[in-house]
């Protein structure tokens, strides 16, 4: 175990560097220029060329470097930079820097990430333990009918109709911004409905096959109930594959949730990295990324551990 | 058991993440906007909604009065103007202090005039500081310095070159810390108006300074924009930014060192900002929210509608009390709520600016032909043959006012109400004929005596907003329907739009201009032979000299009426641009739930005058709910 985890901690630094690098390529591949506003709000000529100088923009070479050193916080150990994890300034909105603009950005995703995954593991359980246990009766067809939306209604829709039907109509959760954990339950109920589905789906199949495994007819034959075979014997084997989607699963619900932001005004990172990728703020995209690769890692590396402590078969 | 680890964690991740991100205590009121400030820096300021918050928490030498933009005292109590309306000698109040306590004195306002005035700071309206004698000769002074500096120059030196120069050029002079004399460079009657705009706002000198930095490569004035975030930042006005968090709230809490503190209302206010426009109005529907600025949608015309209906039915009350001059606000407050399928918590008001379409007034047109708009008569008869209130009512449908001229109707005291050109077909085709074109052939279109067809019309508008195209395509079928004459319409995204506008590539073109300060000149210089804003291309040695002869005349009553000779010359007889109508504004608030918000066409709206009636922060009514 500890093996694993060091050597895994080793990797992380590569992984991310590889990811930089990547992002790198394909943001600086962007068309347009980071410094020029559509709106109108254009700052002189000159000092449009100082501030290319400034950041390196005419020079990818330097900026790839120069940023990897800042954002790594290499430049800070050899004393060229007053702040460890430096990001840089965002290109487009000079009076802030990225880590500001993450600072407060992502908690903000990353509670509705959590949040969404936590609805989703509780519905997607139940749901699939309904269907699994009893397959072809009623209860898994209506719950796999509804996995089905969910898995194919956009988050859009889903989310205005929630919108429209409890914070308009019924007033009971609040719309826009994000104060207490009720102003988040919408947005992470529209998020959480596709993975839902997809848990309840898997669940389902396992606990189909668990149920007609040799050690629930054992079970079964030492007196127990359905009900006990079910949730005490047949649901740890049939959760396995739901604990290792769960790792990717989360991140993409942290990251992902860009529509689900718009939609209800959550002010996430989401949002601001959207509009990044378009207006080429490579600063706020590479410094978004970084952060997100290297939580992405670590979360993979949570998933493992666990796993390895659910199911000690795996070592 | 085992399956619950994962739920577990997930918790232990969420309260972590729930305890950084700590909810604020909820504000005494809640506003929303579509986007951030891009800076809280004032000089930087450029945008009306940063502007409005520039007001908020800072406060120049005066500061308008919202009801009606007349001028009262900021910071300065008291000041005097030189016969020649050169001088002026502003008395800064002595209890005047920065949240911080310190006070507020003339080196505030010198310094924060002087980063204005630097080309280092990349003001977007050092413009207006120009009319400071010797003000525009230091910035390019400056400016040409900068461009000339190499590395291994010494910036050092250069600085205090500036600094000197400033001093010594620049006529804007402090005899003691709290006595300021400003020399412009031609009388300017409304210089204080200027004065209470935000980037004429003093900034805490002290602590600006200490972010700011000598870069020795270009020899620039480098700051570090630290010192606008909650925690740097020092204001001297009604409020204080405790929290900013980055597009999206920023917590304004009462400035308890104000000066004037007892004025202000909400001890505390959340601007909260919601990007999606269609979100805004379902937050605001939800409850909870006072004031939400900009109503983006489309579907607001229909809303408006539901107001229409609300006023209708209680036309007798709210015309009474409008005879007896009470504002509307006033009126609805103590009406009783809308029944189904009415509302009064929408509203449009008229805002400082003013829709319009472009004449290309060039001799020729981009690829060299002669251009028919080039000639007045025909300008004319493309004015006098749309019917404005059609568009309005049929095409904008947002109860716009119909103009016929650029300066909005009651939006500057004592500037009369000028007419321009009124819709009429019968003249219309009469200007045209004059021009040379007319139906020679009756096959319904017009030509000119050598019997060739009116040019194509190039109508040039931006898809920006569905707004545009559609009124474009009915100033199309008027046109053809009322002149004979070939109309096609071009839509481009905004980008491309404008610089087909810049280059002249159009022959009359979708255009706008909100005004930027109280004087009628803020509109007519656009129509100035060098404006860098005259997209038209129209050059009138006679107009130009005929606003030379306005803007000297020291007399205030006189001057205006001179603008207005002008402003009469461009729409009544050059119409080098078309007038539709005057822009409005959708705001969204209920009168029965807050006080405070202003009718005035310039829209000055004043936090510090807000006022929640009733109930609390938070507490929902049930009266909006459709």
């Amino acid at each position: 175990m500890t093996r694993m985890l060091v050597s895994r901690l080793l990797q992380l630094p590569f992984i991310v560097l590889a990811v930089y690098t990547v992002t790198f390529l394909l943001a600086w591949m962007v068309p347009g220029n980071p410094l020029e506003n559509p709106e109108g709000r254009r700052p002189p000529p000159e000092i449009v060329a100082a501030m290319q100088k400034q950041y390196h923009l005419d020079d990818p070479v330097a900026f790839y470097f120069e940023y990897l050193s800042k954002a790594s916080g290499v430049a800070w150990v050899m004393g060229k930079s007053d702040h460890p994890f430096d990001l840089g300034p965002s290109l487009r909105q000079p009076d802030w820097t990225v880590n500001e603009i993450i600072e407060t950005g992502a908690p903000v995703s990353m509670r509705l990430g959590i949040t969404a995954m936590m609805i989703a593991l509780g519905i997607g359980i139940f749901a699939g333990v309904v269907g699994g246990t009893r397959p072809g009766s009623l209860p898994d067809v209506c719950t796999q009918l509804i996995s089905i939306a969910g898995i194919s209604l956009p988050s859009f829709v889903i989310g205005s109709a929630l919108l429209v039907l409890f914070s308009v109509k019924l007033r009971v959760f609040p719309i826009g911004g994000v104060s207490g954990i009720e102003s988040l339950f919408l947005p992470a109920l529209t998020l959480s409905l596709p993975f839902a589905a997809y848990i309840s789906r898997l669940v389902r199949f396992g606990m189909i096959e668990q149920m007609r495994s040799d050690h629930a007819r054992t079970a079964r034959a030492k007196g127990l109930s359905e009900r006990q075979v079910a949730l005490r014997h047949a649901l740890k084997n049939a959760f396995l594959p739901v604990l290792s989607y769960l790792g990717p699963a989360t991140a993409v619900a942290m990251t992902g949730s860009f529509v689900v932001e718009k939609v209800f005004g959550v002010p996430g990172i989401g949002q601001h990295f959207v509009e990044a990728v378009l207006a080429k703020d490579i600063t706020l995209v590479m410094g978004v990324v970084l952060v997100y690769s290297t939580l992405l890692v670590l979360f993979n590396l949570a998933v493992d551990v666990m796993y390895r402590w659910v199911d000690p078969r795996i070592a | 058991m085992k399956v619950l680890a994962p739920f577990l964690l997930l918790l232990l991740a969420l309260i972590a993440t729930t305890y950084i991100d700590r909810p604020l205590p909820p504000a005494e009121l809640v506003i929303i906007e579509r986007s951030d400030c891009f800076t809280l820096d004032p000089q930087r300021m450029s945008y009306q909604h940063e502007i409005r918050r520039g007001e908020t928490i800072y406060e120049g030498l005066v500061a308008l009065n919202p009801q009606d933009c007349s001028i009262k005292a900021g910071v300065a109590e008291r000041w005097t103007t030189s016969a020649d309306g050169l001088t002026w000698t502003f008395h800064l109040r002595h209890n005047a202090k920065w949240s911080n306590g310190d006070s507020v004195t003339t080196r505030d306002f010198l310094y924060a005039w002087r980063r204005a005035l630097l080309p280092d700071t990349a003001a977007d309206y050092s413009g207006f500081f120009f009319e400071i004698e010797g003000a525009e000769a230091f910035f390019q002074w400056r400016a040409a310095r900068l461009g000339a500096f190499k590395p291994g120059d010494d910036a050092d030196a250069l600085w205090r070159e500036t600094e000197q120069r400033f001093l010594d050029d620049v006529r804007v002079h402090a005899s003691d810390d709290f006595t300021l004399e400003v020399r412009l460079r031609r009388p300017l009657p409304y210089f204080l108006d200027l004065c209470a705009f935000a980037p004429f706002s003093p900034v805490h000198s002290v602590s600006v300074a200490s972010f700011t930095h000598l870069d020795a490569n270009t020899g620039r004035m480098e700051q570090s924009h630290g010192w606008t975030k909650p925690g740097f930042l020092i204001t001297n006005g009604a409020y204080v930014p405790t929290v900013w968090r980055y597009k999206r709230d920023m917590r304004l809490e009462r400035n308890a060192n104000y000066w004037d503190v007892a004025r202000v209302h909400a001890a505390s206010i959340e601007v909260r900002v919601i990007e999606n426009p269609n979100t805004q109005v379902l937050a605001f529907g939800a409850g909870g929210v006072d004031w939400l600025p900009d109503v983006g949608p489309e579907y607001k015309t229909e809303m408006l509608a539901q107001r229409r209906l609300y006023e209708a039915r209680h036309a007798a009350a709210i015309g009474v009390a409008h005879d007896r001059g009470a504002e509307l606000d006033e009126t609805i407050r103590v009406l009783p709520p809308p029944v189904a399928g009415e509302r009064r918590d929408i509203r449009a008001l008229n805002a400082y600016g003013t829709d319009f379409f472009s004449f290309n007034c060039r001799p020729q047109t981009t690829n060299g032909a002669p251009n028919p708009f080039s000639d007045a008569r025909v300008r004319r008869a493309f004015a006098l043959a749309v019917d404005k209130q059609a568009l309005v009512d049929r095409v904008t449908r947002l109860g716009e006012r119909v103009a016929t001229t650029l300066v909005p109707p009651g939006s500057i005291g004592g500037y009369p109400l000028v007419q321009g050109l009124p819709f009429d077909t019968a003249r219309a085709r009469a200007e045209l004929t004059a021009a040379g074109w007319t139906d020679r052939n009756n096959d319904g279109e017009v030509e000119d005596a050598q019997g060739k067809r009116f040019p194509t019309v190039d109508l040039l508008y931006s898809t920006a907003s569905p707004r545009y195209q559609n009124l474009a395509l009915a100033l199309r079928d008027m046109w053809r329907r009322e002149l004979g004459v070939p109309v096609e319409v071009r839509g481009k995204d905004s980008k491309l739009y404008k610089e087909d506008v810049k280059k002249g590539n159009f022959s009359i073109a979708r255009g706008g201009w909100y005004g930027d300060y109280g004087d009628p000149s803020t509109f007519l210089e656009l129509q100035r032979s060098t404006d860098g804003n005259n997209d038209r291309g129209y050059k009138n040695l006679a107009f130009d000299a005929m606003l030379d002869e306005a803007q000297r005349e020291a007399d205030p009553a006189q001057r205006l009426l001179k603008l207005a000779e002008c402003e009469r010359f461009l729409f009544a007889e050059e119409v080098p641009l078309l007038p539709i109508c005057s822009y409005v504004t959708v705001y969204m608030y209920d009168p029965s739930r807050l006080q405070g918000i202003r009718e005035h066409p310039r829209l000055e709206q004043h936090f510090d005058e807000f006022q929640r009636i009733g109930a609390p922060s938070g507490a929902t009514s049930k009266e909006h709910a459709q």
